[in-house]
């Protein structure tokens, strides 16, 4: 290093020495704000353990209770499932065999909790002992369950199917002999999913944390804070044991699964996400699959196919003959693949919504999906933008093409949105709404907005009324939409729902809505029955058909005879279809499906305040006829001949159910309401910058000395 | 290697790398000093403006937390005298839809309709979709564990909360039970069951800043 020697070196020294001296309180200061700041978090930590429990296992749902859940070990029967799904068509039925044996040298009482597929219909119930077979049937809740203790009490075998929630369900074994096995064979029938071309089949192999036996479901939460509000709904004795995360437990509950597919035709291909599996190609329409061997139940099944694409819509029909109905499955299938060539010119009217609570990242995310769906619009497309808050007003006093110049306009206009004021929403409905209908063109409302209303029902009705030829379609924007809303205004305006709940997903969610809205592929879809008013069909109303979805029908005919017309608008040619009744193929469990979609729209206008005396008393009848567990209505299986001695005391164990590898959860949608501040944050760091200013104003006058 | 040795005079070296940077290269020693002194003043000056910056931003959550609380007892006594949705100040988008008092903890807060980020600044509010405080179902109340809602750590099983109605009528709930979950549990938010409210704040309650994935909730039984 070079100096140049001079009468102020001392000086420069000094100076030299006082910036170094800046430099370590500096590095001090930074060092002890660290430590403080480490020391606060951790302070946080040791305040956390005031509860009896660590957050990890929290997000696993486990209880915050005085419940000795810990102590002891637990003597369980162990259980196998196996499962045999054939699909046909769009519709998969499911026979899952769940095998509980008892090495014990004591009489026990087993409890399973476990999934379903959401959709699914659950019909069958059989016990098996050795050689013998007890059917299960249908009764109310409350007197399966009062059979089910009896037949307990005395000894006699007994298996109990109750619904929790429509995906969740608790199978009750009573009385396995020591070193005996028990057989439980339930059935169960749902739809496929099908979306963007892929058929889609899902197993839940393993009930996520949240629902493990414990968990105080909503339906359970009568036994409330006692030491009973851990355990399985009807055993108040038993304390359910939990493999917990980082349990060095062997997984249980092993599983295997065979799927038949007879897609009707050609299959393209077939995958399983998760699970390594073997295809069989026996036919150019059919597929065996099998679950490779050692499979335990930790992570869900998942299987998917794709069929031959085709051009024109399919009408696919099956019908099922039960006592004096026949019960129909309509399904019309869109073209996959190529764009429809003549759809019909848009006219789009998008309304966002700017009240106070959209302000921050929901007022971010709308006005970016909103961009990218204007600047998405074709030059045959008309368009306008309506903002609301406490009043509402419109980019354009009438619809106008997108044009290049148009779609500037609003493109500033949307950027200079700023979300404040009330949440008038009615007025914002009644302007989009209000257009003429075109036949040429294609009406769509689209609806930005988290939902935080309290007049749902008014606007429901106002949607309603006003919808005529257009439809609706809401877009649900922030961590906390009124979900409720959402999903209601999409159905009262014939439309669809999406949630867009992370800022990274506005793009892909509106690009999938927007591809799917640029082609209907059928607009007002009817279907005219023969025999007139002696059909009974669902949903209702019929929603437009859109690329990449089916829609379909399920009916109760009085008569299988005449013709069906399907018909709509298919881009701007009408479009038809005649289906003969006669022709149909006989297909199974149409009527269950029939059911399922009305035990549904009932349960739906409970929602809607419909009283629930009624609507219980119409939904057992239903499921008493179709033989369905419902939320009211339970399987119930008991073999005669007493099996345990009556001095043999029972014993009773919950079965440990497998946590799921990862964390695979079916994306509810929504969250919960987020409730901190940075407030802590903010004046901590306040605190350490403005201590840290003072020490530099007092270097800089030892400086200035 | 990408870069290639320039053999160089060793004059260079050191220049850029030492601290502070030798003399050599500026005019006179003065004017480093003076240099090194405005350099101080404007850090302080910076550091100061930060730090009130940031303790503002802080004690601004606070006082618009207490003092929305204030104006809501005029809004709330005009609600009970029988108006409905009266806004506690004109432009607000929110208004009051219950009080809540927990009489053991010294409690008293005005829920808000919506339990949106800008409603919860003012007070907890409740989950639209849910029925309201006071009514039939499962009533769902979000807010700020570290404004409002921070009285939740305190509950225990047995507390009584009372929840005043936009009529007057009055109902009264006891503690059940309370637990962390994940704010995906949307299950807390089910209607079905006995008739209850749900309060959910942020978890960890010490936690420095928000956005974390934990709730903690509280579930109270009507008696």
């Amino acid at each position: 290093m070079l100096r140049m020697p001079g009468p102020s070196d001392a000086r420069i020294a000094t100076a030299d020495r006082i910036a170094k001296a800046v430099l370590w309180v500096f590095t001090a200061l930074a060092v002890v704000s660290t430590a403080g700041m480490l020391l606060f978090a951790a302070g946080g930590a040791r305040a956390s353990t005031l509860v009896p429990m660590k957050p990890q296992d929290a997000a696993g749902g486990t209880l915050l209770l005085k419940s000795n859940a810990d102590g002891g070990t637990f003597a369980v029967p162990l259980l196998a499932t196996d499962v045999e799904i054939r699909v046909a068509g769009l519709v998969a039925r499911a026979v899952v065999r769940q095998r509980f044996r008892n090495p014990h040298p004591d009489w026990y009482e087993g409890i399973y909790v476990f999934p379903l597929p959401e959709s699914a219909a659950v019909d069958h119930l059989r016990m098996r002992i050795g050689e013998r077979l007890v059917e299960g049937e249908i009764r109310e809740r409350e007197a399966a369950k009062a059979a089910y203790e009896r037949a307990k009490q005395s000894g006699q075998r007994a298996t109990l199917l109750e619904q929790e929630r429509p995906n969740i369900f608790t199978s009750s074994v009573a009385n396995i002999g020591p070193g005996e096995e028990i057989e439980v064979e339930l059935e169960y029938q749902q739809r496929l999913r099908y979306e963007q071309a892929r058929y889609s089949l899902r197993f839940p192999m393993v009930v996520g944390p949240r629902y493990i036996p414990g968990t105080p479901d909503a339906a359970l939460l009568g036994t409330g804070w006692a030491p009973g509000t851990d355990q399985v709904p009807d055993a108040a004795r038993i304390t359910p044991p939990v493999l917990r995360p980082g349990a060095d437990v062997a997984p249980v509950n092993p599983v295997t699964l065979r799927v038949t597919l007879e897609a009707g035709v050609p299959l393209a291909a077939v995958e399983s996400a998760f699970h390594p599996v073997q295809v069989r190609e026996t036919s150019p329409s059919r597929r065996e699959v099998v679950l490779e061997g050692g499979t335990y139940a930790a992570r869900d099944f998942e299987l998917a196919w794709t069929v031959a694409p085709d051009r024109a819509p399919r009408v696919a029909f099956f019908t099922e003959r039960r006592g004096e109905r026949h019960y129909a499955l309509l399904m019309v299938m869109p073209p996959a693949g190529e764009r429809i060539r003549a759809s019909l010119p848009r006219e789009v009217i998008f309304v966002i919504d700017t009240s106070g609570s959209m302000h921050g990242a929901s007022i971010l995310q709308a006005k970016e999906a909103l961009e990218l769906a204007v600047l998405r619009l074709g030059p045959r497309d008309r368009f306008n933008v309506i903002e609301f808050n406490s009043g509402a007003s419109m980019l354009f006093t009438d619809a106008r093409a997108a044009t290049p110049e148009t779609t500037a306009i609003a493109t500033r206009w949307i950027r200079a949105l700023r979300a404040q004021g009330g949440t008038e929403m009615a007025k914002a409905v009644g302007l989009a709404l209000r257009g003429r209908e075109r036949p040429d063109r294609v009406r769509q409302v689209i609806f930005l907005t988290d939902g935080a209303v309290g007049n749902e029902d008014a606007l429901f009705r106002l949607i309603a009324e006003r919808l005529g030829d257009s439809r609706l379609f809401t877009v649900g924007i922030g961590s906390a939409p009124n979900s409720h809303f959402m999903t209601k205004a999409a159905q009262a305006g014939r439309g669809t729902f999406t949630y867009i709940g992370k800022p990274e997903e506005v793009k892909q969610r509106m690009t999938e809505l927007f591809a799917k809205l640029e082609s209907p592929v059928l607009k007002n879809v009817r279907v005219e029955w023969p025999g007139g008013a002696q059909v009974e069909s669902w949903p209702r109303p019929l929603p437009d058909l859109y690329l990449g979805e089916p829609v379909v029908v399920t009916a109760a005919l009085a008569r299988a005879e005449g013709e069906i017309v399907v018909s709509g608008m298919l881009g701007d040619a009408p479009w038809r279809a005649v289906v003969p009744v006669s022709a149909a193929p006989e297909g199974r469990g149409m009527g269950v499906l029939w059911a399922r979609d009305k035990i549904a729209a009932l349960m739906d206008s409970l929602r809607d305040n419909a009283p629930e005396p009624e609507i219980r008393a119409a939904v057992v009848d239903l499921a008493l006829t179709h033989h369905l567990v419902t939320k009211y209505t339970s399987l119930i299986a008991v073999d005669r001949p007493p099996a345990r001695p009556e001095t043999v005391p029972l014993k009773s164990a919950a079965l440990p159910t497998n946590l799921p590898d990862g964390w695979t959860y079916d994306a509810v949608f929504g969250e919960l309401p987020q409730g901190a501040t940075d407030a802590r944050f903010d004046l901590l760091l306040g605190a350490l910058l403005l201590a840290a200013a003072l020490l530099a104003f007092g270097a800089r006058r030892r400086l200035a000395a | 290697m990408r870069h290639a040795v320039v053999p160089y005079p060793d004059v260079a070296l050191g220049v850029e790398c030492a601290f502070p940077a030798p003399q050599r290269a500026f005019g006179g020693r003065e004017r480093r000093a003076r240099w090194v002194r405005g350099a101080a003043t404007v850090l302080a000056a910076a550091l100061l403006g930060a730090g009130l910056w940031q303790s503002g931003q802080g004690v601004y959550v606070h006082a618009k937390a207490a003092l929305a609380q204030a104006l809501m007892h005029r809004a709330w006594a005009r609600t009970l005298a029988g108006e409905r949705e009266v806004r506690p100040w004109s432009w607000a988008d929110t208004w009051p839809v219950a009080r809540l008092l927990v009489p053991e903890l010294e409690v008293e807060l005005f829920v808000l309709a919506g339990a949106n980020g800008r409603a919860i600044a003012f007070g907890p509010g409740h989950v639209f979709g849910t029925p309201l405080p006071g009514e039939t179902g499962n009533s769902v109340i979000g807010g700020h564990r570290d404004t409002h809602l921070a009285f939740l750590r305190d509950l225990e099983p047995g507390v009584e909360i009372i929840v005043e109605r936009p009529d007057g009528a009055r109902r009264r709930y006891r503690v059940d039970w309370m637990r962390v979950v994940d704010k995906r549990e949307v299950w807390v938010l089910e209607n079905e069951g006995p008739t209850r409210l749900t309060l959910i704040t942020c978890y960890p309650f010490d936690a420095l800043r928000a956005g974390g994935p934990l709730r903690y909730v509280v579930v109270a039984r009507a008696t």
